[in-house]
């Protein structure tokens, strides 16, 4: 247990991988791109820019992330390293036309 | 002079007891934030110890991600004990930080510190505090964290109390994920009590989120504790469901 312990204690947190940066916005309630395409493999950093004046939260289960987006402000998502495949999400505020998907490839 | 003794004595048992112990409805804390997110929280427990006694526990409370970094939370409790009946117990007030972006790091690293007014008010003010950990390995999400617990203004002073939880949990969908959870207490942090008086417990546990609206959604996740040293309960049966919104 005491092990365990120290070992928790320095678990590296420091990561050696340089991420691979990808923008996203929102205007009017729609991801621009709908379509990212990504590298897989690689660890992603995803700027999200929403442009509305409405907050929005960018969701996916499949990349396991949500992050709240304020309006006319941008936040920073991580993602990755992914598998090839398709990865969709959503806004959690206006899911039916803030959609889209990465793809890994 | 006596009677004095075997109260400071039991005062003692009882504040050791309260810390050593996890509570039944206690939940695996993870390290993330979710900002701007308002969520009503119902924790209940049931444990039942050596003695066929039960040992009951519940919550409820209200939650509020304040800041992409600060999530804080106001509970009121209440247990139940054998024949006692249900009885409100404290309150608490749960503050978690996110110190480091979801996936900026290999492990996700936040920090929780919960400060708890008993009704018996001879206990003082119950602190806890750790580190909480996090990552995933594809669909596996490990969690680990480590609990240090101490209570200040008691009428009868105790050290300084450690304690772990962990979990394991495959990613399957979004309603429902499996895995295996476990809390332990080993008694004072420097001088950990003998094996069989700590309390270590692990089993199957499902974890799940329901939509029910946009940006509305029920939370649930729920473990059967089983014994894994002499000094745990039998079993432990927990469940956690939170209406976010």
């Amino acid at each position: 247990m005491r092990l365990f312990l120290i070992a928790m204690l320095l678990v590296p947190t420091v990561s050696a991988a340089a991420d691979t940066e990808f923008r996203l916005s929102i205007h009017e309630h729609r991801f621009e791109p709908a379509e990212l395409r990504v590298p897989a493999g690689k660890r992603i950093r995803l700027t999200i820019v929403n442009q509305d004046a409405a907050a929005e939260e960018f969701e996916s289960y499949e990349l396991h992330r949500e992050k709240l987006i304020p309006g006319n402000s941008s936040g920073t998502v991580y993602i990755g390293p992914l598998e090839p495949g398709r990865y969709p999400f959503f806004g959690d505020f206006h899911p039916k036309t803030t959609t889209g998907v990465i793809i890994a490839e | 002079m006596k009677r004095g003794l075997v109260f400071a004595f039991g005062a003692a048992a009882q504040i050791f007891c309260r810390l050593c112990a996890a509570g039944p409805a206690d939940y695996v804390y993870t390290p993330a934030v979710e900002y701007g997110e308002r969520e009503i929280d119902f924790k209940a427990g049931r444990a039942n110890t050596h003695d066929a006694d039960q040992q009951s526990a519940a919550s409820i409370g209200f939650g509020y991600g304040a800041t992409p970094h600060w999530f804080t939370e106001f509970y009121s409790k209440y247990e139940s004990t054998g024949a006692g009946g249900t009885h409100f117990d404290a309150w608490e007030w749960e503050n978690k930080f996110q110190l480091t972006e979801t996936g900026q790091y290999p492990v996700d690293v936040g920090l929780v510190v919960e400060v708890e007014r008993p009704q018996d008010h001879d206990e003082g003010y119950e602190v806890r505090f750790g580190p909480l950990f996090q990552t995933e390995f594809g669909k596996v999400q490990l969690n680990g964290n480590l609990l240090f617990g101490r209570q200040y203004r008691a009428a009868v002073s105790a050290p300084m109390q450690f304690g772990y939880q962990w979990q394991v949990k495959y990613l399957w969908t979004e309603r429902l994920e499996f895995g295996i959870q476990g809390f332990g207490d080993v008694g004072p942090w420097n001088d950990w009590a003998p094996a069989d008086q700590q309390s270590h417990r692990f089993g199957p546990a499902v974890f799940g989120k329901l939509p029910v609206g946009v940006h509305k959604a029920i939370r649930y996740n729920a473990a059967l504790l089983l014994k894994a040293s002499t000094g745990a309960p039998n079993n432990t049966f927990r469940i956690q469901l939170e209406y976010e919104f």
